[in-house]
């Protein structure tokens, strides 16, 4: 066991690092604050992605198949890392080179590849999610958008929510129900978003500006091309890219680093001596580096190609804890951080809420540990 | 990076589980408030296990992890303290080792017996003497702590002075107690799942219930986490990384200790059932190196200066 980065790694992180520094200047920092998919950061992350793309590390994990340089799990943690503690300045653009384009390689029809991969090698293009709907959220096999196949053409009907980046986004990665069967029932189908029907309405929120979204099918048709897989075949599909992105995003990284933060303006202020203070932000950093050794452990898992089960939940789990120890602590001790004083802690705060819902409820990862990890008995149900 | 065990690595786990294979379990109503074997010490000496941290292939990461996986037993085994904390003093002190810091000897010292070495460390260094009859005091015959303990009644006025760095044998000693502690939470979690999958109420098992098993899902986090940071504060040397580690492991002690105990009920209370053994030797250590608060502080002092 090694638990030190190896010195190939820390030139690939320093890579990383030395490109953020050279681009993202100014009033990056302010900047920032704008949340990963509000019109701002979009904006930015169209030509952001752009000189990621030309600098060569836009998709180094990908293989080299698929024009990548077949770099490993580590870099590809490494890489999310660096992004995420920046402000994640790929805006929606993370989720298109971590699961959407390995997904497209895998399932893609020759024509889905040529129309969609090319974009994301350039940085070019925005993907949302329909996933979640009104009556389906931790119960996402309940979803009831209707997808109905009428001469060669399937016309959609039904309603999203939660959806980020739809209001900015050129493609939808859409589920359906083609039938009743519950989960052999869903279809994916990729709906461009100015396709006449589609009505995309902004919710309000606490976690910045054109972030989250309702959004609407009435009659939305396309042509039957634009299924993805066959029919029925969601679920497993699903599952494939979620192997891709069974970590998520590594909110640790940003929480260690938004608690030192804090930190230094305990300290600058002078208010750093107390020793409750002084515990109760090593408690945090413990959660924050508990959160990270139970993701490397996973991470570890891929790199020896082993199938990754449950304690990615375990994990996932742990980084939660550490977001909510943050942003308590942040609030508790430094309230004038979320009022002005520190953009980047806003930042921080307003991206640390969504841990324990966003992209499957930590109730949910309590399930799943409780049945997979500890294999205790099913729940009735 | 490199998470996964080496051969090596396998290979000595793998030993120690043929080893301890005969003291693996306890047979139920029969588990006291204490349980300690002088063969399976005998063993563990001979086989060379309690030296993996000074074999160059093996090292500190083998060494808590060989630590870890012995708490995991039924049985008390000073392990901690003579793997990873002996090599930087004097692999030739007598065993068991006690630990214990200047300053803060009136609590009760885990495996004090005569014979015992203890280390004295603090800001005058570190020392040690053997211990005699006339130094120790007994402690109360069914004391719950599940470690053989008794008390220092005073220092000798003569003691060996050791040439190492205090700062240093104290990280050595908190990535040992959290190892230990790893292990100790992964053998009590593993006895109340089985209880709790076992024991029927309302027609089915407890463990069906998502109120058990939403906290019981945590106490995997938890105990999941502190095995890995304290063998990341082994393989790094860090002294962050070593109070981070016991800080994490004694927080999670004090939450699973009273989980479990609840879980099992009247059960729970007995010593018809093993549970005790591991969750009051977890309960002692929350105490060890004064407790969360001075490794917050400690691990606060590494981190930020």
């Amino acid at each position: 066991m090694q638990f030190e980065w190896t010195p190939e790694q820390d030139a690939f992180r320093h890579k990383i690092r030395d490109f953020l520094e050279a681009n993202l200047t100014g009033d990056w920092e302010k900047f920032s604050e704008h949340g990963p998919a509000s019109p701002a950061l979009t904006a930015f992350a169209r030509e952001f992605c752009v000189k990621l793309a030309e600098a060569g590390i836009l998709f180094p994990h990908w293989p080299v198949e698929m024009g990548g340089e077949g770099l490993g799990p580590w870099e590809q943690q490494i890489l999310a890392e660096e992004m995420w503690i920046a402000g994640e300045p790929r805006g929606g653009q993370y989720m298109n080179v971590n699961w959407i384009g390995p997904t497209l390689q895998k399932y893609g029809t020759p024509e889905q590849k040529a129309r969609y991969l090319e974009p994301i090698t350039r940085g070019q293009s925005l993907w949302c999610q329909g996933f979640s709907e009104p009556d389906a959220g931790s119960d996402l096999a309940a979803l009831r958008t209707r997808a109905e196949l009428r001469d060669g053409s399937y016309v959609i009907n039904g309603q999203k929510i939660w959806t980020s980046y739809a209001g900015l986004a050129d493609t939808c990665f859409l589920l359906t129900r083609t039938s009743d069967d519950r989960k052999k029932g869903i279809t994916i189908i990729l709906v461009p978003m100015d396709t006449p029907g589609i009505t995309v309405r902004q919710i309000p929120s606490l976690i910045g500006e054109g972030d989250i979204h309702e959004v609407f099918f009435d009659d939305v048709t396309v042509p039957e091309t634009a299924r993805f897989g066959d029919e029925g075949q969601a679920w497993e599909i699903v599952a494939y890219s979620l192997r891709n992105e069974r970590l998520g995003i590594p909110r640790f990284t940003l929480a260690r680093a938004a608690l030192d933060r804090a930190v230094a303006m305990l300290q600058g202020e002078s208010r750093f001596a107390r020793e409750h203070v002084r515990i109760e932000a090593a408690r945090c950093a413990a959660l924050c580096e508990a959160a990270a050794t139970a993701n490397y452990a996973v991470v570890q898992k891929r790199v020896d190609g082993l199938s990754i089960g449950a304690e990615s939940s375990s994990a996932r789990y742990a980084t939660v804890m550490a977001e909510r120890a943050v942003c308590e602590f942040v609030v508790e001790f430094v309230p004038q951080a979320l009022a002005g004083a520190s953009p980047y802690l806003k930042m921080h705060h307003q991206r640390g809420i969504v841990a324990g819902v966003a992209a499957g409820s930590a109730e949910i990862q309590l399930n799943i540990i409780a049945s997979d990890v500890l294999e205790l008995p099913r729940e009735p149900r | 990076m490199q998470l996964a065990l080496s051969e090596d690595q396998t290979q000595v786990l793998d030993f120690i589980d043929t080893l301890a294979r005969p003291y693996a379990s306890v047979p139920m109503h029969d588990a006291s408030l204490v349980l300690e074997s002088a063969d399976l010490d005998a063993a563990l000496v001979e086989s060379g296990f309690l030296d993996v941290m000074a074999v160059e292939e093996l090292g500190p990461v083998t060494a808590a992890l060989v630590v870890e996986k012995l708490a995991r037993l039924p049985f008390a085994i000073e392990a901690a303290a003579s793997v990873m904390v002996r090599p930087l003093i004097d692999l030739a002190l007598p065993r068991p080792l006690c630990l214990v810091e200047e300053g803060r000897i009136g609590g009760p010292v885990r495996f004090l017996r005569p014979g015992a070495s203890v280390v004295v460390v603090g800001p005058s260094g570190v020392r040690s003497f053997m211990a005699d009859a006339g130094i120790i005091a007994a402690a109360q015959v069914d004391t719950l702590y599940a470690y053989p303990a008794a008390f220092l009644t005073g220092l000798p006025d003569c003691m060996t002075s050791h040439d190492v760095d205090a700062a240093e044998v104290l990280r050595a000693w908190r990535v040992a107690v959290a190892a230990e502690a790893a292990g100790l939470l992964a053998a009590a979690l593993a006895a109340t799942v089985a209880y709790v999958s076992d024991r029927k109420q309302f027609g089915r098992p407890l463990a069906t219930f998502q109120g058990m098993r939403h906290r019981l899902a945590e106490d995997q986090v938890m105990t999941n986490s502190v095995h890995w940071l304290a063998l990341r504060a082994a393989g790094t040397g860090s002294r962050g990384d070593a109070a981070l580690a016991l800080l994490h492991a004694q927080e999670a002690a004090k939450q699973v200790c009273y989980d479990y105990h609840q879980f099992l009920g009247g059960m729970g209370m007995t010593l018809e059932h093993p549970l005790h053994l591991w969750t009051y030797r977890l309960k002692l250590l929350t105490a060890e190196l004064g407790g969360r608060g001075e490794q917050g502080l400690a691990a606060s002092d590494a981190l930020w200066g």
